[in-house]
């Protein structure tokens, strides 16, 4: 661990029951019969959000030098990000489908 | 300056420059492959979507109590995180025996995991879902994608349990020290990170 401003056992207790929070918010919203676009989007930014929380606290990337954050996140974020340019081809597919 | 002309002698020692990122060459290691599982599982998620948005009718398998088992299981993975942080604290302090007995409670909780995911893939092989095919008659797909990602996932929790009892192993031994722990740490750490993509997109998404 690269620096002493780490929080303490009870801190990290609150930080695992905000996320287990987060989730409880995901499964009360996939009840709310939402439209499954709306639904995909408020499930994808809560998951990110968990995902930010996990990164900086449970991971400690917030204690390390923000040159590892750098390093690493954007590149990530850019490969994972543009695997979604394959995503129209799936809308096509489907509208072939339909006009069969 | 290159690396090498940075490179100091004293006496018969080498001095080499500090690493810029100011951690342990293992911690580093671990964050490559950690990014490189990212994309892995990514790519997994992202075939996941294709294939989902691809298909007209898909499989919504999962009823309440499913879902139940789905928030038992992220409490269970989240607890392991916490239970992992206090053993990387103790090691920390230097509390051999404090930091083995988090390591085994992390190793339980993992284990207990996996066998709640195998329970929600026996109750799925039980109403007929197969890796290729679909009891309801629509997109076989579902199984292939949910039985890939969920399986991959369930492989890095196993391996991680394994892991973790090398590392408690020769952590007792004095092979090991606490930068060991702390490595396999952030390990179990991305498998818990990756459980907050898996459960809403595989599970939640899949909802009755």
């Amino acid at each position: 661990m690269s620096s002493n401003h780490e929080l303490g056992m009870s801190s990290y207790v609150g930080i695992g029951v905000g996320l287990m929070l987060i989730v409880t918010v995901e499964v009360i919203l996939t009840y709310q019969h939402f439209a499954p676009r709306t639904l995909l989007f408020a499930l994808l930014c809560l998951a990110c959000l968990e995902a930010y929380i996990a990164i900086m606290y449970l991971m400690h990337v917030k204690y390390e030098r923000p040159i590892l954050y750098w390093t690493i996140f954007p590149a990530t974020l850019f490969v994972l990000v543009f695997l979604c340019y394959l995503l129209p081809d799936a809308f096509r597919m489907f509208n072939m489908r339909l006009l069969k | 300056m290159s690396q090498t002309e940075m490179t100091i002698t004293v006496g018969h020692d080498v001095i080499m420059e500090a690493s810029p990122y100011g951690i342990d060459k293992k911690k580093l290691g671990m964050w490559i492959f950690i990014v490189s599982d990212a994309c892995t599982f990514g790519a997994f998620l992202f075939a996941y979507g294709y294939m989902r948005i691809g298909a007209p009718v898909w499989g919504t398998p999962f009823g309440f109590s499913s879902i139940l088992n789905g928030l038992l299981m992220t409490a269970v993975l989240l607890s392991s995180s916490l239970t992992m942080l206090a053993a990387v604290r103790a090691s920390q302090e230097n509390q051999k025996e404090s930091a083995n007995k988090w390591l085994g409670i992390t190793m339980l909780l993992g284990s207990i995991f996996a066998v709640l995911h195998l329970r929600e893939w026996f109750h799925l092989f039980g109403e007929g879902w197969r890796l290729f095919s679909n009891p309801t008659g629509g997109a076989v797909q579902f199984g292939a994608t949910f039985f890939s990602v969920t399986g991959l996932h369930l492989t890095h929790v196993v391996t991680g349990v394994i892991a973790l009892a090398f590392v408690a192993r020769g952590y007792i031994q004095g092979r090991y020290d606490q930068s060991h722990i702390e490595t396999a740490g952030l390990y179990w750490h991305f498998v818990d990170l990756v459980w907050m993509f898996v459960f809403p997109f595989m599970y939640l998404m899949n909802a009755r």
